[in-house]
């Protein structure tokens, strides 16, 4: 087992891998395990508002995963979506925050569409286990939610 | 002169409800934060009865400003009340759009229900928090 802050790390980074199996259209479970199901679970995406409690956040996770089950300019690639870069993890007794960028390319029918965004990720260790419990994104640029809306209105991308 | 006027009670709480708002003629409801079941359960039955109403001349707005995306149960009030929609010939239907992952639901909704020729989205403030 490595230091808190080696775990904390670990789980910030399977949460972005999760991310990217929901936005490959491969589900939510992996998203859904690397959560603490609490009450003051919270998360905002780089569209959308708060979601407070578990609950909530689950719903944004499922409706993100519908949004991008729209999109296809992965299907036939392997390289990952996005990722977290510059990632700088600091814990307090049992609770850590990263701070990082994250960065990902869709491959849309008529363009490739980049974002770049700080990110914060609270973890928590509950009976010895990391999860996250707060995941924070900044707005995407206005032409970035534009294109992802235009794609849901279409049903393609 | 006003025509008739009626307007229900707040369903729900502050954290998450509707309200409908029926004027001459015309269709309001306005809807915010998470659906508890028993709001869920509400809206299915109030809301898509209230659209009955409508007519060839009515104007239909859900202002979903507020709103955040919906569970299961929310999500098949609405689906109800889209489909009830996509059968009624109304001369024009709006949704005020503010949470864009809200807007993105609704929009996949209106397009599973076939109400998506018939409603348009205005978008009121900036999207995020």
């Amino acid at each position: 087992m490595g230091s808190a802050e080696d775990e904390a790390t670990r789980v910030i980074y399977e949460f972005y891998d999760a991310l990217d199996e929901l936005l490959r259209s491969r589900g939510t479970s992996a998203m859904n395990e690397i959560w603490h199901h609490t009450d003051y679970a919270t998360a905002s995406h780089p569209f959308g508002s708060w979601a407070r409690g578990w609950t909530e956040v689950s719903v944004n996770w499922d409706e993100a995963a519908a949004v991008f089950g729209f999109y296809k300019g992965h299907a036939t690639r392997s390289d990952e979506i996005g990722g977290i870069h510059e990632l700088k993890v600091v814990v307090m007794g049992d609770a850590a925050y990263g701070t990082g960028i994250y960065k990902s390319k869709l491959y849309m029918s008529d363009r490739e569409l980049t974002l770049s965004i700080n990110c914060t990720n609270i973890a928590q260790r509950i009976d010895g286990v990391w999860k996250i419990v707060h995941h924070h994104a900044d707005q995407a640029p206005p032409d970035w939610q534009a294109a992802i809306g235009r794609m849901v209105e279409a049903g393609h991308s | 002169m006003l025509g008739a006027q009626r307007s229900s009670a707040n369903v729900g709480t502050q954290l998450g409800g509707f309200r409908v708002l029926n004027a001459d003629g015309n269709l309001s409801v306005t809807a915010w934060g998470y659906w508890p079941g028993e709001v869920s359960r509400a809206f299915a039955v109030k809301v898509p009865a209230a659209a009955q109403m409508l007519a060839p001349s009515s104007i239909f707005v859900l202002d979903s400003r507020e709103l955040k995306p919906q569970g299961v149960e929310g999500q098949e009030a609405l689906r109800l009340l889209f489909r009830v929609l996509a059968q009624l010939p109304f001369a024009k239907g709006t949704i005020l759009r503010g949470n864009a992952m809200t807007g993105m639901q609704l929009s996949r909704l209106l397009r599973e229900c076939g109400a998506d020729g018939c409603i348009e989205f205005a978008d009121t403030q900036s999207l995020g928090t």
